[in-house]
């Protein structure tokens, strides 16, 4: 499958803002199951400085820094992937969810993708005793350990609301769960907890879901902005699995996946610090389309 | 010398707990030798004679203002430095055995660091367990660079060290972060040499000087020319450490900057001055590296420096210690460090830690589970989180069986998380109490810095003592003290003293770098207190009138009333007869802005964050000024009170401004500080002339009541035969520059001052404030006493308000950074 990608994000400020810098997260690095085909970004007004690196989780990261006066800043991101998911590891197979804790917690790797990152809490996910109590009961002793996430993932499906209005990017995960409601940040970020809280390695993965669903399909809930899901480590041998609790599936060729970190503050799409008072509106604007060949 | 029959009294009673090594005397009640000549000296003294000398260490940790703030809170009290009077002596025998050993162990952590942070490639094929280091939060991802050569992360380096019953020195903590400490130790040993100064000199005794002469040095080594110095960021004054920060910054020359006060452009990192932006090569970090960088660390930092992080892996500056280095604090470490030492060294452990088992592995978990009642459990890492239950670290001998089952079931789903430690024994040293000596437990604190060619110790360092065997109960915020630590020496000691440098502001000799917030807080110290000076002086002037009986509703009276409620100092007064009462709530009520404790509180705030350059006598007239007029007012006799406290504040106002033009120096700063000044009394003599000098209709007794608020009846009564009148009265408080507290006098000192701020860059122009001062001078030369009018007087108010906002634009121009994150839904 192959996908056509825009992200547009617009800020405009309350003054003119002197100075500013920021950190962008809005391209995709070439990782198994996707290549990238094209890429582009547009940055206006044109940054002073500019440095494009990866960050430690090996997502593709770009500094900037704007020295002049502005009172809107726009950044445009452009990028073809041919994304080619393998295949889809039966959970039953996976090795009992005791066993993947034991190889987490003891694993000597310090490399970008070692579970060992993934197993404490981070800025926006607390190791809360309620997440422990809520996942429990999907994790008998011997559980395979997908299996286990899965069967978290449909209670989530069962006991939690899409609303977007419930919550926003500040709203810390245990508000979300006590409350039941939030968009697909909240529930990542309340799934790794559940995870975590288990000693289970569970990762954040932002990206894209395809915005114009295939005739007879449902449109998916996040489709015109970025998603986010989770991330399962199921072991050495199978590694990494992705589910999405908001729409209560498995990653697939519908999901283009950009960043991969701890939580939110790992992968989020723009920080900036600028001097000003602080007022400021953003827009944000997603197109994911199926790549015309010629096109 | 003593005779036996003193030391014993003054040993008499002192019993060493059973089972605890105690360090002064021995199992069989003997004094050790290293304590003898001192326990001799000491019983020598007349009775008495003691707490005298004990006192005067105590009074000056009062004097130079020592305090330790205990809580995390801007209302919280400093709390005085608690001095433990009886300094901590170590043998030449033990201190090289803690000296060898805590240098190593630095040797060892910096190796330890430099590969986790280029990768962690050696602990790896160590089979170190990632997650002992991954699980920190102070493992700082950011600054990882794989395959990098790394440069130095541990510049300065603390261990805290207790002696088991055995008599051997264990180490208990590691201080990697930003150590604190040393600069309690240098006042520990100051207070001590003021009471114990012959007794001091009369053993051989090793001097803390070289150690911070060594500090410096090497600080001043990753330096460039023409670079802002060595810069101390602190997290400022709300910090429980910050006197620290300021005195270390006093003792050693450094700049005491904050967040900020610093910015990166291009990868490096810059100093905003009054001169423009200077670059910052060397940063003395008291933050903690979470905290140091908004953009790329913890968004929600106020206190660092956006782009930090990547000035550090760009090498652009030199951190003491490295962004990340707090991450060697984490307790599990504690259990591999022994095993590490050979690989990583090729050397044995010389110092062993506290006995410590990290529940992430089997056998640890085993070993803390299967000797539960013997075992501290405490959180692996260096901080708390939430992965673990509130309230540790636990003594498990003390817990119910509840709490037991809790942390059991804790520690075997994520024993990540937890260490369990022995339960320490910890040795004892003299306390002097009630006239006597009684043995308590105690935590010593040691110093190393990185040097050129290796490291350097404090020999000396930082003894916290307790009032019981609770590990736990040592720390100085739960009420701890602490003592001064004597290293005795071998052979003679070459005298040094510590004393020059740290008792007046240290002079920085036309530099021209003064940070754009020292600055601003300097400029609008002068101004609230000079303002408060102006509000005290219009409610001294009613308390006078209205106690010599003149009537509430005179216009002089009435117009006090008035500009007291004007300037925000007085709510509506109830009656319009009652200018006494407005007095009385200007003087007292500090939910108004313009109430004289108000603006004294505003000016102790500006204070604070310049504590580093203030000179002490200065600050302690500023703390006395606050507490007065924070007091509760006295109920009866009210006009006498209310006369009697406004003089008072006066004159203690008086001494605040004395000392500061008496001390400090005439730099940048100075300047700052005069402007503040000039133009809030500036802005006082226009508005009282506005109030009072009226053209036509007005009385005699408010020209009268204008000379007294200008502070010149006495030049009047010299100059003029007659009484007040109207040009006269104009021209001596508002035209005469040889008046001193005229406007024109003002003027022509703001018309210096401005000409004297540095020229701004890029193109090396004067600031526009001098065209402004220049052009308000030149209006009120060429006034005509005769045909001066209200509106000429605002014209110059506004003025002053326009030379105001131009100085602060040019120069103090320092907006908070707003931290934006990311645009998802």
């Amino acid at each position: 499958m192959i996908y056509d990608i825009r992200q547009t994000t617009s800020y405009s400020y309350g003054s003119y803002v002197p100075f500013a810098a920021h950190v962008l997260r809005l391209m995709p690095l070439p990782q198994p199951g996707l290549d990238v085909l094209a890429r582009d970004m547009l940055i206006d007004p044109s940054p002073s400085e500019f440095s494009a690196t990866r960050d430690f989780f090996g997502n593709a990261t770009t500094h900037i820094t704007l020295k002049a006066p502005h009172n809107r800043l726009t950044v445009e991101s452009r990028f073809t992937v041919a994304l080619t998911p393998g295949p889809l590891v039966v959970p039953e197979e996976t090795a009992p969810w005791e066993a993947v804790r034991r190889a987490a917690q003891a694993t000597t790797s310090f490399a970008a993708r070692s579970p060992v990152h993934q197993i404490f809490a981070s800025r926006h996910v607390p190791l809360d005793a309620a997440f422990l109590d809520y996942a429990r009961a999907e994790f008998p002793s011997g559980r395979p350990v997908l299996a286990g996430a899965i069967g978290l993932m449909e209670m989530f499906r069962r006991d939690f609301r899409y609303d977007p209005g419930a919550t926003d990017v500040m709203t810390p995960a245990r508000e979300a769960f006590s409350t039941r409601r939030g968009v697909c940040q909240d529930f990542a970020h309340i799934m790794i907890g559940c995870l975590r809280s288990l000693g289970l390695p569970a990762a954040y993965v932002s990206g894209y879901l395809r915005t114009h669903p295939l005739p007879g399909m449902p449109r998916l809930e996040g489709a015109d902005a970025m998603h986010a899901w989770v991330a399962v480590w199921c072991g050495e041998g199978v590694g990494w699995q992705e589910l999405d609790p908001t729409n209560a599936m498995r990653a697939g060729t519908d999901h283009v996946p950009l960043a991969f970190g701890r939580d939110y503050s790992d992968v989020s799409p723009i920080d900036g610090v600028i001097f000003d008072s602080g007022r400021h509106s953003v827009a944000v604007a997603v197109d994911v389309r199926e790549h015309q060949s010629g096109a | 010398m003593a005779s036996a029959a003193a030391t014993a009294g003054l040993l008499a009673g002192y019993r060493p707990l059973p089972g605890v090594y105690d360090e002064m005397v021995d199992a069989a009640g003997q004094v050790r030798p290293h304590w003898a000549p001192f326990v001799g000296r000491l019983s020598a003294e007349a009775p008495g004679a003691l707490s005298q000398r004990f006192a005067a260490a105590d009074r000056y940790l009062k004097e130079s203002g020592v305090f330790y703030r205990v809580y995390d809170d801007p209302s919280a009290s400093e709390r005085p430095w608690p001095l433990s009077h009886v300094p901590l002596l170590i043998s030449p025998e033990d201190w090289s055995v803690i000296e060898a050993g805590v240098v190593q162990r630095a040797r060892l952590i910096e190796a330890l660091l430099a590969d986790v942070y280029s990768g962690g490639g050696r602990l790896e094929s160590l089979g170190v367990p990632a997650s002992l280091l991954a699980g920190s939060p102070d493992f700082l991802r950011p600054l990882v660079q794989a395959g990098r050569s790394q440069p130095r992360h541990l510049h300065l380096y603390a261990v805290d060290l207790g002696r088991s019953p055995s008599g051997a020195w264990w180490v208990l903590r590691d201080r990697t972060q930003a150590p604190s400490g040393a600069g309690y130790a240098l006042e520990n040993r100051i207070a001590l040499s003021r009471g114990l100064s012959d007794v001091f000199r009369a053993f051989d005794v090793q001097r803390l000087a070289p150690y911070f002469d060594a500090l410096r040095a090497e600080l001043a080594r990753y330096r460039e020319t023409d670079d802002a110095g060595v810069c101390l960021l602190t997290p400022g004054p709300l910090n429980e450490t910050y006197f620290e920060h300021t005195y270390l910054a006093r003792y050693l020359g450094l700049r005491l900057v904050e967040g900020t006060d610093l910015q990166v452009v291009g990868g490096e990192v810059y100093l905003r001055t009054v001169g423009g932006l200077r670059k910052v090569r060397v940063l003395v970090r008291r933050i903690d590296g979470d905290f140091a960088d908004p953009l790329e660390l913890n968004a929600r930092s106020r206190l660092g420096i956006a782009g930090l992080a990547r000035a550090a892996r760009r090498g652009s500056v030199t951190l003491a210690n490295g962004l990340g280095s707090g991450i060697a604090e984490a307790r599990g470490l504690l259990g591999f460090l022994p095993a590490l030492a050979e690989p990583l060294l090729g050397e044995r452990l010389l110092l062993p830690n506290i006995a410590t088992w990290w529940c992430g592995q089997e056998a640890g978990r085993d070993a803390v589970l299967g000797a539960f009642d013997d075992r501290v459990i405490a959180s692996a890492f260096s901080r708390l989180s939430s992965a673990i239950p509130p309230g540790g670290p636990w003594v498990v001998s003390e817990m119910g069986g509840p709490e037991r089952e809790m942390l059991t079931e804790a520690i075997l789903r994520r024993g990540v998380d937890f260490v369990g430690q022995e339960v320490v024994k910890l040795s004892t040293t003299p306390v002097w109490s009630d006239g006597r000596l009684a043995p308590h437990p105690f935590t010593l604190r040691v110093f190393v810095a990185a040097t050129a060619d290796g490291y350097t110790v404090m020999p000396g360092g930082f003894a916290l003592i307790g009032e019981q065997q609770d590990l736990r109960a040592i720390t100085m915020q739960r009420g701890a003290r602490s003592a001064d630590v004597w290293v005795m020496s071998q052979g003679p000691v070459a005298p040094t003293s510590l004393i020059p440098s740290e008792t007046q502001i240290v002079v920085r000799r036309g530099d021209g770098v003064l940070p754009s917030r020292a600055a601003d807080n300097l400029f609008w110290l002068a101004r609230y207190v000079e303002r408060a000076e102006a509000t005290l002086r219009l409610i001294r002037a009613v308390a006078t009138r209205v106690s010599g009986s003149r009537a509430q509703g005179a216009p002089d009276v009435a117009g006090l009333a008035e500009m007291l409620m004007r300037w925000g100092a007085t709510e509506v007064p109830r009656g319009e007869d009652d200018a006494m009462h407005a007095a009385e709530s200007a003087l007292s009520h500090p939910d108004l802005d313009g109430s004289v404790p108000a603006l004294v509180a505003a000016a102790r705030r500006a204070g604070l964050g310049i504590r580093d350059r203030f000179p002490p006598d200065a600050w302690r007239a500023l703390q006395d000024l606050h507490a007065y007029v924070h007091a509760p007012v006295e109920p009866e006799g009210r006009d006498v009170a209310v006369l009697e406290r406004a003089s008072r504040a006066l004159r203690t106002i008086a001494a605040v401004t004395g000392f500061q033009l008496e001390t400090m120096n005439r730099v940048a700063g100075w300047r700052f500080l005069k402007l503040g000044f000039r133009i809030e009394r500036a802005l006082a003599t226009c508005r009282f002339a506005r109030q009072f000098a009226r053209a036509q209709g007005g009385s005699r007794e408010e020209l009268d009541l204008l000379l007294e608020l200008n502070d010149c009846q006495i030049t009047y009564r010299s100059r003029y035969p007659f009484g007040a009148a109207f040009a006269p009265v104009i021209d001596l408080v508002l035209l005469d520059e040889s008046n001193p507290r005229s406007l024109a006098f003002q003027l022509q000192r703001l018309e210096e001052h401005t000409l004297a701020l540095p020229l701004l860059p890029p193109s090396n122009r004067p600031s526009p404030a001098l065209a402004v001062a220049d052009r308000l001078h030149d209006v009120v030369a060429a006034f005509d006493p005769a045909k001066v009018r209200g509106a000429d007087i605002l014209g110059i108010e506004n003025g002053l308000m326009h030379l105001s906002d131009e100085i602060s634009h040019a120069y103090f121009r320092v907006r908070d950074p707003f931290v934006t994150e990311g645009g998802a839904p």
